[in-house]
């Protein structure tokens, strides 16, 4: 990137950055929240871009990772009292890791198509134990649980108002998204992408590309999780829709609007798919889905690199 | 007599004399019905450059996608180095020190020229640096400009590879294969599809590198091979056929029947 390049862009991601802190404060309760929601399924989409756009593997197995970090998160703050926020957080990580390396050990010996069918075949059978295992996730009820305090142990505790809870999840989503970066931009990123270029010539300079893709993909599952602990915090709630493959399929739909390969895009994508949901369900009611599925079509023809990908060209003419 | 006889042939076929650098013995592949290699028994020495020639068909690819770990032998064993490496994956016999450069053009087409041997020349260590920029790493730069250099393309290294000549980016091939600092450089026909003068660069390039590497070529131009090589390696049906200087070659009587006069 040149000097000038890199101002523009710091530049833009303060401005953001600033408008995102002082939204919820001009911002009524519905959009707040939508706001957000927004910012957690940009993350979840965000995580799911390392393996997309940043490796050129498809998953369809993000809502596993996604509702394993809901449910590991509320399993840490049903059975410890009073509620912790650390330990809802590591133990939502925690289990969205376990399940990210369990899949990664078996999918990432496949490519493409069958990498794609594999992590969806792994997120559905996490969906079958969740629905039936009545006794511990509540099957198809669901969980629900109260919010921790915002607190570090010995240092302060608050509880969580509409604005801090925003501003946590913010916090959460910026430094996710700096640290994402930056290991997109390491030795480890660069390999990642080698192989996305060419698989065999990147083995053949001497990588283990198979494992490679193992971290990739438990990096990619640890942030999905941190996705879904944010989003039990927000939402209080676990269900298991949130484990089914309609979601993965939610995430790869904002990555493809947004523009794969960039993190901001899918956060892009998320918002803009997100709000013309919001828009188009007031007005078409359960019709709906015909328009999205429309505009979704078109964008892919008109904008294959995705939203973001399309201003970039046009800031650069 | 007999005894030394005996002896000899014993220390020429069954057993790999110590200071070869590369050894082949009794390397057998088959495809099914089809033997594409049959017991061959080959050995490179230290600072040699050997050409493997032979038709369409002889089982050139298939001996090189064996040493470079892309097939795995049905029998037989490949030593290099002092060690048994039958059967590695790629990425360990790249590590052991063994670069491939491929007949057609195997690069990472939407990277810059620097990011193609950037990347190889970082495989040696770094890879699993997670939270550094990998521009922080300025060896490794280093050595990727240096391998660019040995190939005359450091004035295009910021230049899409894609966007690189046919002859430039066989030439790229070469780079990434140098910047893994490998003992051995197997160079699989490098100047296919080349012009006359770019030819006569990369054979000038080759000749230059090999002053420091062990170098094993196929190539199908009999001028470059006869040039370039020290000794030559004919392989027919599987099988070598012959093995000598390039005049030995040029005055073998069978390969003279199989190859030369085709």
């Amino acid at each position: 990137m040149s000097r000038r390049r890199t101002t523009v862009y710091w530049t833009g991601f303060c401005v953001i950055l600033a408008l995102l802190i002082m939204a919820p404060l001009v911002l009524p309760e519905f959009w707040r929240r939508f706001l957000t929601e927004i910012l957690i399924w940009g993350l979840l989409a965000m995580s799911s871009d390392i393996l997309i756009g940043y490796t050129g593997m498809v998953s369809f197995g993000h809502s596993a990772f996604f509702g394993l970090g809901i449910y590991g998160a509320a399993a840490a703050l049903l059975s410890v009292s009073p509620p912790s926020l650390l330990l809802a957080l590591l133990s939502g990580l925690v289990a969205a890791a376990a399940a990210a390396a369990f899949v990664a050990y078996f999918s990432t010996r496949l490519r493409d198509i069958y990498f794609a069918i594999t992590t969806l075949i792994f997120s559905q059978i996490f969906y079958v134990i969740i629905f039936t295992w009545t006794e511990v996730t509540g099957g198809e009820n669901g969980l629900t649980f109260s919010r921790p305090p915002l607190a570090i142990p010995g240092l302060f505790s608050l509880r969580f108002a509409p604005n801090t809870l925003h501003w946590f999840v913010l916090a959460v989503v910026v430094l996710s998204y700096l640290l994402l970066r930056r290991i997109t931009q390491s030795p480890f990123g660069m390999v990642l992408q080698s192989i996305r270029e060419n698989e065999a010539r990147t083995r053949a300079v001497g990588y283990p590309v198979e494992r490679y893709k193992m971290v990739a993909v438990m990096l990619s599952g640890l942030f999905a999780g941190l996705a879904g602990v944010l989003y039990a915090l927000q939402n209080q709630f676990a269900a298991p829709d949130f484990v089914f493959f309609l979601v993965s399929g939610e995430v790869v739909i904002f990555n493809v609007i947004g523009g794969i390969g960039t993190l901001v895009g899918p956060i892009v994508g998320a918002a803009f798919f997100l709000l013309l949901r919001e828009g188009l369900s007031r007005f078409f009611t359960e019709y709906y889905l015909i328009f999205v599925g429309l505009i979704f079509i078109a964008m892919v023809i008109f904008l294959p690199q995705g939203l973001l990908g399309f201003a970039r060209r046009w800031l650069n003419h | 007599m007999s005894a030394a006889l005996g002896l000899e042939r014993i220390g020429a076929e069954s057993m790999p004399r110590a200071a070869s650098l590369l050894s082949t013995e009794d390397l057998t592949v088959r495809f099914g019905g089809l033997t594409a290699l049959n017991r061959v028994n080959f050995a490179v020495e230290h600072g040699e450059v050997r050409a493997i020639i032979g038709p369409n068909g002889a089982g050139k690819s298939t001996f090189f996608n064996c040493l470079t770990g892309v097939l795995r032998p049905s029998s037989g064993h490949i030593r290099f180095d002092g060690e048994d490496i039958t059967g590695a994956s790629p990425d360990r016999i790249s590590r052991k020190g063994i670069a491939r450069s491929y007949q057609i053009t195997n690069i990472l087409p939407n990277a810059t020229t620097l990011e193609n041997t950037r990347i190889a020349a970082q495989s040696r260590r770094h890879g699993w640096s997670l939270l550094t920029h990998h521009r922080a790493y300025r060896d490794i730069i280093e050595k990727a400009e240096e391998a660019l250099e040995a190939v005359g393309l450091r004035g295009k290294a910021g230049e899409l590879a894609a966007n690189l000549s046919h002859g430039e980016q066989r030439n790229l091939e070469i780079g990434i294969a140098l910047a893994t600092e490998p003992q051995l450089l197997c160079l699989d026909e490098p100047t296919a599809g080349m012009s006359a003068a770019e030819t006569h660069d990369t054979m000038e390039l080759v000749r230059r590198i090999a002053k420091n590497l062990t170098i094993l070529i196929v190539e199908h131009d009999m001028q470059v091979v006869m040039e370039l090589a020290q000794r030559i390696t004919v392989l027919h049906y599987g099988e070598i056929l012959a093995e000598g200087t390039p005049s030995e070659i040029q005055q073998n009587p069978r390969v003279l029947e199989v190859y030369l006069k085709t």
